[in-house]
């Protein structure tokens, strides 16, 4: 019997491939389907053409939420990537108690998402809030504050809080680079005498500049279409400060249940995706 | 002066714990308050210790809310979904890791795209599919939800693992007499029994945490799992705070488990599955 009988790794695949084609291509033709329906759940459903594309490009609130999630994913990513980096570089140098150290390290990972925004909920909650009182503690403010019920603030709120969750992959991911990066390097480097700094910046940098470029684009992905954390934590509110484009959907199917503008909106969302993998791919190839 | 900070053994523990106790404020904050009585958990400045420490948010949790069949709900949902997807998944990484067959590429980019395709967008066709079958309401809508929404990832995390793994071992099996399922049976997965369950413990993770299909999905206690009862708990008027972090507490109880339990599995398999990516 050969090993590599062409018959046989196909045969292994052959489950996974139906599950595949029924759970994920098929609704995926289905969305491509929708997206040229006019299917409000008020009119009969007719063909629409581009109709909901257009609708889409026209509503206002489409592009209140694209601007929104433009300021909550640059914000969440800048903030992970600075999180996670700062774990990273400390955690890689403990060594009693790293065990420890790294089962907290991914303890907000492994929370549900939902529970992390009830979690942040009660944490900024304007009556009872332990951040309130620990900002009046050290000085910052003088009253409790409603993050979530101010304006200018809620997005700071909600960034912190979906950062939160991300920052342990961002570690994960650098601390697995950085603990790859071969000691004797830095033993050289020591010796023809580079410091500190500029060790970090000549030798660690160039060396997991490859693995941050996936945790940032994993991070960009992830957040440009954060739902779960939103909805207990403001609903997109106060008056739509929050009103991020996974909001955006979310309304459209649940709300409004206009399918038709929530298909185009989804398709929009996965070019948007897309799009976001293209520049992180074709930045990483160039500098290579 | 910088080298000096820089260079000491102190700095990285110092930073560690600083950065970590920002981290875990929230965790423990809502685990104090998980066990507060009513009049310790409504106070402001807060109660950081509680004085009267008590399980009472627990009992009326279980009590007010239909907790026990949320719960059951989401073990039952989690623990099915977790076996088929290993099942399927071992089976689909080792061919595509050890076999080369004509479709194996395609197969291999199929799977990457699926990675790409944001559930969210997928949340409407997928919900029209399960009120076509009839499942609207049912755990078989989670379920297969699920199935699709962990899949892909384990297989690439497995594949990954297995393209590590000894061919040598496989074929000195084959030599000696082994079928080529037997030396899967026999030999490739007890040797992979880490990278199996890396893969297991994340899909069991992430399906026990996912929210927005289940809460589209079900609608009553007898089929909404423990994500979707704690959100509804918030939908209420008034918030039971101090129930609504014991349950909390009770959803996260999982992945904190599986966190200090099984860690090194975690991180494997979380790099392996996104360096794939």
């Amino acid at each position: 019997m050969r090993l590599s009988n062409p018959w046989y790794g196909f045969l292994l695949n052959l489950p996974g491939l139906v599950i595949v084609l029924l759970w994920v291509l098929f609704p995926a033709f289905l969305l491509v389907c929708w997206s040229f329906l006019r299917h409000d759940n008020i009119n009969p459903v007719t063909f629409a053409g581009l109709g909901n594309y257009v609708a889409l490009f026209e509503h206002r609130l489409f592009w209140l939420s694209f601007g929104k999630v433009a300021v909550f994913c640059v914000g969440t990513t800048a903030l992970t990537l600075f999180g996670g980096m700062a774990l990273a570089l400390s955690m890689v140098k403990i060594t009693r108690g790293s065990w420890f150290f790294r089962s907290l390290m991914i303890l907000p990972w492994a929370v549900p998402a939902v529970v992390s925004g009830i979690i942040w909920k009660w944490m900024f909650s304007p009556d009872f809030g332990v951040i309130s009182d620990l900002l009046i503690k050290i000085g910052l403010i003088s009253e409790p504050l409603s993050i979530y019920g101010n304006f200018d603030l809620a997005m700071v709120g909600v960034i912190v809080a979906d950062s939160w969750t991300r920052i342990p992959f961002m570690a994960i991911i650098l601390l697995a680079a950085l603990l790859s990066v071969s000691p004797e390097l830095y033993e050289a480097a020591k010796v023809d005498g580079a410091g500190s700094l500029s060790r970090f910046a000549s030798i660690t940098l160039p060396l997991i500049k490859g693995p941050a470029m996936v945790g940032l684009l994993i991070t960009t992905m992830f957040s440009f279409r954060t739902i779960d954390i939103i909805i207990p934590l403001t609903a997109g509110g106060p008056g739509r400060a929050t009103y991020v484009f996974g909001y955006y959907i979310w309304d459209q199917i649940i709300k409004t249940l206009n399918f038709g503008v929530a298909a185009a909106a989804g398709m929009f969302l996965f070019f948007m995706t897309s799009l976001i993998a293209a520049v992180f791919v074709y930045i990483s190839k160039r500098e290579t | 002066m910088i080298e000096k900070i820089f260079g000491s053994r102190a700095l990285p523990y110092t930073t560690a714990i600083i950065l970590l106790g920002l981290m875990m404020l929230p965790m423990y904050w809502t685990t104090v308050t998980a066990f507060k009585p009513d009049e310790e958990t409504y106070v402001f400045p807060p109660v950081y210790f509680p004085h009267n420490p008590t399980i009472e948010p627990f009992r009326l949790l279980f009590e007010d809310y239909p907790f026990g069949s949320y719960l059951r709900n989401s073990i039952v949902v989690t623990l099915t979904t977790t076996l088929i997807v290993t099942a399927i998944g071992v089976l689909a990484g080792y061919g595509l890791s050890q076999f080369k067959f004509r479709w194996a590429d395609t197969l291999l980019w199929i799977l990457i795209f699926t990675r790409i395709i944001p559930p969210l967008s997928l949340l409407l066709p997928f919900y029209l599919l399960i009120s076509w079958l009839g499942l609207v309401d049912s755990l078989a809508s989670m379920i297969l939800a699920n199935i699709y929404l962990t899949y892909p990832f384990a297989v690439l995390i497995m594949k990954s693992f297995f393209d590590s793994f000894p061919r040598d071992l496989i074929d000195a099996a084959v030599v000696d007499g082994c079928s080529r399922t037997g030396a899967l049976v026999k030999i490739v997965i007890p040797v992979s029994a880490t990278a199996i369950a890396s893969a297991a413990i994340i899909t069991y993770l992430w399906t026990w945490n996912e929210f927005i299909y289940a809460f589209v999905f079900t609608s009553t206690p007898s089929a909404q799992p423990v994500t979707v009862g704690c959100f509804d708990a918030i939908g209420d008027i008034f918030v039971n705070w101090n129930q609504m972090c014991a349950g909390s507490l009770t959803a996260a109880l999982p992945g904190i488990i599986f966190v200090f339990v099984a860690q090194r599995y975690l991180v494997r398999g979380l790099a392996a599955g996104a360096l794939k990516f």
